[in-house]
């Protein structure tokens, strides 16, 4: 019974950071000075008929929280005048309903843009996660095992060396040598490829795929290869690892049985308070490689001013970690049996 | 000349601090990588062979040549030379860096250090907003911001430092709640120190090393993030970060003309700062706050012997364990090794008890833990011979070890808080030995046993789901000894199983291994520093002091007619409520180091009886009869 | 109140809500009953041991008298003025006074500080000592008379470079350094070899009579406190059982439970073994507590009333106490 209050309680502080996020994300782009909507209205990119749909659509002209002066200073509401009537509320409403606003630059919805661009995040960010953990998994236990070898000493210092490289440098590095090499310089897939076989499709986009997702491994395997091996040691330091020895079990059996488990706990949590950092380095590797992602979404906005965009994809970023985050959470709590309920 | 001013404190304790850290070489390295390009970025206009300022005007050369004499990094989209470019490029990054993580810092620190010392509700908040801020991804956020705003540099530290401030926090606090709680704080507080005396000089002092190391984490976080911000575009147009020349090689086509130097040269720079800061975060880590870097599965060493003729004891038919002159070293690199135990020798026999006593780091437990050769990796047993019903157990294969471990001779260790695996349930271990041992133990029965065990030491049976945080300390104890029997063992070694318990629960275990001793024919070797315990249940006796054998007999003998000064000593040092009158005395000065042994005796140097042979020459351990020992001068002399 | 009552507590009881949090509600089943009403005198230069196992109270109610921790209920009365619930302010001057040491010497210091400085700090809190010159000698004086001499050798030493009796005596000297006129021990030789325990416990002794100071001294084992102590009092789940001089419980104990503390106290002659009375169980959580006499699940000779009524103090003599049934003639 505490168990489920306790879940309940975690997926309420999640409902919350969400909140404040949006929260975060309308103030952002409606308060300071470079604002969106003032410039939007503005914009001559914008058709006529755009313009006043964006004015309905987002109440532009009305006040943005009542106590505020509304941005076109048509009417100034007071707070007392219905809350209701307000650029906030109007915001949030859109919001819930799906609604992310219209791209400046296509003049398409956001969410549409965006919808088609997540996954291709989440396919790359994955693929190059699960790499990394498996990678980092495996060389930190034998790092911790082999402790102070010539296998251990060299582990750690490639893994602080790979830590320290720009992850916007290394996919250059990538892409210069793949360039030389036959390998597809950008996108996710080569034009006129959706006409061909499935299979072939799917070889042609894990090529794309290769030096991006390659990266992404690369930056991220050290820091897991770090983790697991420190706290490795520490689960193999402990008196138990001695009980065990002492009842005749050999190595393998200890780390299968006794050590890995315990060892792994931290690195879920390392894991989850990570995802914020990964997806810094996907907007990077999408840079370069023009990989048609999030991150790549949001880089292209920056480059035209799109700011609806740029709104929409930061809102849909941060949620989805948010939410990663909380499954890492509840994963962690499932496992440890002496997490005590808050 | 008494106490110091705090300034010579000061200075006292940070040459203290650099003697250490100087030996720690990757550290070592990573200041000094920092350091070249500090200086670097200090004397750049010296350095730079064509003074760099703002980018379009100076046009020195084709553009994107190639390296060459006089352009080692080559030319770059502009026709600027690129070497200048990096040294004053370098100056952008460490400025960024650094500024924007004092921000962090401070501002990390303090919510830290007034979540972690309030507690309560403050903290709540206050950790509630750093998670939701950490939550938050970093870059996206940092982009949204500066391109809603000015990309100036200034801008970019604020930014970075506001946003950079989350897992410093966290440090922060958690290392002001342990602190907070130790008993130092506590005593300060039963005295009438106010918080911020606290504060000052119980919780910053100690909270400093870990927010060093953050610190420098700190800086190179920012070094990446102000790189990553240049690069996509976000970055200040007036000045050139290494970043921002990466955006300008790889916007202008450095790819397609195949110009690696303009995209090399800049990040190898960032490389460069932020494995310099890395190296250097490792070291004071290190220094700071030293792990163990030993853990249990470490190889160990192999047996050496040297053959030595000693004082034999008794050998009967009915004999189960015997220890022959048995030498344990630890190898400490550099110096001399540690002898910690040194030609000891025993026997025990089906179910006898025989207690070794002796103070801490006398080495008992090393003494212990060498007979199944459970030694950490230093240790190394250096001679002697450990005979189990005929086998030397410090020369057989591991395998065959492994098969006598717990199977044969089983042990109960000390302070049993983390001797059990915390996630398994203590059913579970118990269940693990026997299906190690027991392979053809059938399944199904194997339940029932555990349960068999666990009553055998007054456990309930559904106590096997649970896990060993949910046990008592005594609990804990008996629940290890119940382990310990699970294949009928003929020995079973207690390592100070009652240290650190109550008297009464302390008496309950050893009524327990006393009647499981008569009951199954044990054969027990119990381990402590009480002689008093040692006095109700034990038959032999082996004192231990420094490493040696100090005396050994049946119990009887060395409580009533001790030979040896040491026992003689600890027996009057130990209370004794039956004799009212008699003055508490106590040993003065403390056991010797065992990598620093004195010449001679190792008692010598508290010995109320010592004289000029002790201080030269060290006791042989003389035979009394009646399987009596002692290695000491004066008994020679009565033999 | 006494005259010649030097420290005087009445009723003392101290409750927390079974998270942690304290609470005021008796026999409340969400309440740690810690301490639960508690009475003794103690005069000057007196030595009481007070003796119980693990969740017994003991430690509570040293925190309780040191001003930690705030009690639920009851009194604490020093040199006649009622301390219970003064201010912050106002209880510094008793602060002065009231000195405690730990268990644990490895703890108790800061690895930071150096010895001087440890031993320093308490004169610099009360802001006592006219200048350095007369600090520096107080500091020294205190480390001297804790054994730790001469006192030049040690100033400048960090507690790693310390033994345990050593680091022990540190903390003595820094309680004596404000010429405290209480000591209270929590167990503070439970951590220390058996052959160093006496150094400090004849340390206590001596500066018992030296500087007068009266000594409360808390253990689990009544055996290390042999016979330094001039009264004893028998503690179990929040209360005293048994109360009197140190010949009065040692020789003739009436109380179950004290009994059954004596009978394993360890006798360092195999000859001597004798019947021990060993109680089975552990001590029940200070939240639910029994009904009736609290010891009544474990003790040896309960009989049926035991179950029903909480006995009250039954007086064996002028100076002995114990609350048990079985003594009600």
């Amino acid at each position: 019974m505490n168990r489920t209050r306790a879940l309940l309680k975690k997926i309420a502080w999640s409902a919350f950071t969400v909140l404040f996020v949006i929260i975060l994300n309308f103030f952002l782009f409606r308060i300071l000075p470079g604002d969106p909507a003032r410039a939007g209205i503005r914009d001559p990119r914008l058709k006529k008929e755009a313009v006043e749909m964006l004015r309905v659509r987002f109440g532009l002209d009305k006040p943005v929280i009542n106590c505020f002066e509304s941005l076109n200073p048509i009417k100034v509401g007071s707070c007392a005048v219905n809350p209701l009537d307000t650029q906030f509320f109007i915001y949030t409403r859109n919001l819930f309903q799906g609604e992310l606003g219209i791209s400046y630059h296509t003049n398409r919805p956001v969410a549409d843009i965006l919808a088609e661009r997540l996954w291709n995040t989440v396919l790359l960010i994955g693929a190059g996660q699960i790499l990394s953990i498996i990678i980092g998994v495996v060389f930190g236990i034998f790092a911790a095992w082999k402790a102070r070898t010539s296998v251990d000493y060299s582990a750690v210092i490639a893994s602080l060396l790979v830590w320290s490289l720009p992850t916007f440098w290394l996919a250059i590095l990538l892409l210069f040598w793949g360039s030389n090499n036959g390998l597809p310089l950008a996108g996710k897939s080569t034009p006129g490829s959706s006409s061909l076989p499935l299979i072939q499709q799917w070889v042609d986009i894990a090529r794309h795929m290769l030096l991006p997702t390659l990266t992404y491994t690369i930056v991220y395997m050290g820091e897991y290869t770090l983790i697991m091996r420190s706290s490795l040691m520490d689960v193999l330091s402990e008196d138990y690892i001695l009980t065990a020895k002492a009842k005749g079990l050999s190595t393998f059996q200890i780390l299968k049985d006794h050590a890995l488990k315990n060892a792994m706990l931290p690195l879920v949590t390392v894991i989850a308070i990570n995802l914020g950092f990964t997806v810094a380095g996907a907007i990077q590797i999408e840079a370069v490689f023009s990989w048609p992602g999030l991150g790549g979404a949001i880089v292209e906005a920056l480059g035209r001013r799109d700011f609806p965009v740029l709104q929409g994809a930061f809102l849909l970023i941060a949620v989805t970690v948010i939410f990663a985050n909380l499954l890492a959470d509840l994963t962690y709590s499932y496992l440890d049996p002496r997490v005590k309920v808050d | 000349m008494n106490s110091s001013e705090p300034k010579q404190q000061w200075l006292i304790r940070l040459q203290s601090f650099w003697q250490t850290f100087s030996k720690n070489r990757i550290g070592l390295v990573g200041l000094a990588m920092l350091a070249l390009l500090i200086l670097m970025a200090i004397f750049a206009p010296l350095i730079a062979p064509y003074t760099s300022s703002s980018s379009a005007e100076f046009q020195v050369g084709d553009i994107y040549n190639p390296p060459s004499a006089s352009h080692w990094f080559g030319t770059d989209d502009a026709g600027q030379d690129i070497f200048s470019n990096f040294v004053f490029g370098a100056r952008i990054s460490l400025i960024v860096g650094f500024f924007a993580a004092f921000i962090s810092i401070i501002i990390g620190g303090v919510l830290g250090l007034v979540a972690g010392f309030l507690g309560g509700r403050w903290e709540n908040l206050l950790m509630r907003f750093t998670d939701t801020m950490l939550v938050i991804p970093d870059l996206p956020l940092m982009v949204v911001i500066i391109a809603l705003t000015k990309p100036s540099l200034l801008n970019i530290i604020f930014v970075i430092g506001l946003l950079g401030w989350t897992t410093t926090a966290r440090v922060v606090r958690s290392q002001t709640l342990a602190v907070k709680s130790r008993k130092f704080v506590l005593r300060a507080r039963a005295v009438g120190a106010g918080n911020a005396h606290i504060i000052s000089r119980h919780i910053l002092p100690l909270v400093m090393p870990i927010l060093v190391v953050q610190a420098v984490l700190v800086v190179s976080l920012a070094i990446l993030n102000e790189s990553a911000l240049s690069f996509l575009g976000l970055g200040d147009p007036t000045v050139l970060s290494w970043g921002q020349m990466l955006n300008y090689a790889f916007g202008r086509g450095a790819m397609s003309i195949g110009a690696w130097w303009a995209l090399f040269f800049p990040g190898f720079g960032i490389v460069w700062v932020v494995l310099g800061l890395t190296l250097l975060g490792q070291g004071l880590e290190q220094v700071l706050n030293p792990r163990l870097d030993t853990h249990h599965l470490m190889p160990g060493r192999p047996t050496v012997r040297k053959d030595r003729v000693e004082a034999q004891t008794k050998f009967t038919k009915e004999t189960v364990l015997e220890v022959q002159n048995l030498s344990i070293n630890y190898i400490n690199e550099g110096k001399p090794p540690a002898r910690a135990v040194e030609n000891v020798s025993f026997t025990l026999n089906a179910g006898e008890l025989i207690g070794l006593v002796g103070e801490s780091g006398c080495g008992k437990t090393t003494l212990m833990l060498s007979l199944l050769r459970l030694l950490p990796s230093a240790g190394q047993i250096v001679d002697g011979r450990v005979f189990f019903n005929g086998e030397d157990l410090t020369t057989i294969s591991d395998e065959e070890l492994n098969k006598i471990r717990w199977k044969e001779i089983s042990i109960v260790f000390q302070g049993a808080m983390n001797a059990l695996n915390p996630v398994r349930t203590v059913g579970d271990q118990i269940a693990e030995a026997i299906t190690r041992h027991m392979p053809d133990f059938p399944k199904d029965k194997i339940q029932a046993r555990v349960i068999e065990l666990l009553d055998l030491v007054g456990i309930a049976a559904d106590h096997r789901e649970h896990f060993p945080h949910q046990y008592s300390g005594g609990m804990r104890q008996r629940a290890m000894i119940a382990m310990a029997l699970a294949c009928n063992p003929q020995v079973i070694i207690a390592d100070e199983p009652t240290t650190a318990l109550d008297v009464m629960i302390q008496a309950q275990i050893l009524e327990l291994l006393d009647s499981l001793r008569k009951k199954l024919g044990l054969a027990i070797i119990f381990v402590t520093h009480d002689l008093g315990v040692v006095a109700e249940i034990c038959d032999k006796v082996l004192v231990m002091y420094g490493g040696v054998t100090a005396e050994y007999a049946e119990v009887d003998t060395i409580y009533n007619e001790p030979r040896h000064p040491y026992t003689q000593e600890l027996i009057k040092a130990f209370p004794d409520l039956t004799k009212p009158k008699k003055k508490l005395t106590s040993i003065p000065g403390y056991p010797p180091r065992l990598d620093n042994l004195p010449v001679g005796c190792r008692f010598a140097p508290r010995c109320p009886a010592v004289f000029a042979r002790c201080q030269t020459e060290q006791p042989i351990l003389h035979n009394l009869g009646n399987s009596h020992i002692a290695s000491c001068h004066l008994v020679e002399a009565s033999k | 109140m006494s005259k010649d009552a030097f420290l005087e507590v009445n009723g003392l009881k101290k409750y927390f809500d079974a998270t942690g949090r304290p609470g005021l509600f008796s026999r409340d089943t969400r309440h740690v009953h810690a301490v639960d009403g508690v009475d003794f005198t103690l005069r000057h230069s007196e030595v009481l041991a007070l003796v119980g196992e693990s969740g017994c109270g003991k430690s509570t109610l040293a925190l309780l008298l040191m001003g930690l921790e705030k009690p639920t209920a009851g009194t604490i009365h020093f040199e006649g003025r009622d301390i219970t619930h003064i201010s912050e302010h106002e209880r510094k001057d008793v602060r002065r006074k009231i000195q405690m040491i730990f268990q644990d010497p490895y703890e108790s210091l800061n690895p930071t500080q150096s010895i001087e400085e440890i031993v320093n700090e308490p004169l610099m809190v009360h802001g006592l000592g006219a200048d350095k010159k007369e600090r520096d000698e107080r500091v020294k004086k205190a480390m001297e008379d804790s054994g730790l001499k001469p006192a030049d050798v040690y100033l400048n030493r960090f507690p790693h470079e310390l033994s345990g009796g050593q680091r022990q005596r540190v903390v003595i000297a820094a309680a004596l350094v404000l010429e405290p006129e209480i000591l209270l021990a929590d167990e503070p030789v439970s951590m220390l070899d058996v052959s160093i325990r006496a150094e400090i416990i004849n340390l206590l002794a001596e500066l018992r009579i030296s500087r007068q100071i009266a000594v409360i001294f808390i253990t689990h084992d009544l055996g290390s406190v042999g016979f330094f102590a001039d009264r004893v009092a028998v503690m179990y789940l929040g209360r005293i059982v048994e109360i009197g001089t140190m010949l009065d419980v040692l020789e003739k104990p009436r109380h179950p439970y004290t009994k059954a503390l004596i009978s394993v106290i360890p006798v360092p002659n195999p000859r001597l073994r004798h019947e021990r009375i060993i109680l089975q169980g552990e001590t029940p959580n200070p939240i639910d507590l029994p009904t009736g006499c609290r010891f009544h699940p474990r003790c040896p000779v309960a009989i049926a009333t035991c179950k029903a009524s909480d006995p009250p103090f039954v007086i064996l003599s002028k100076t002995h106490k114990a609350a048990c049934l079985l003594l009600v003639k």
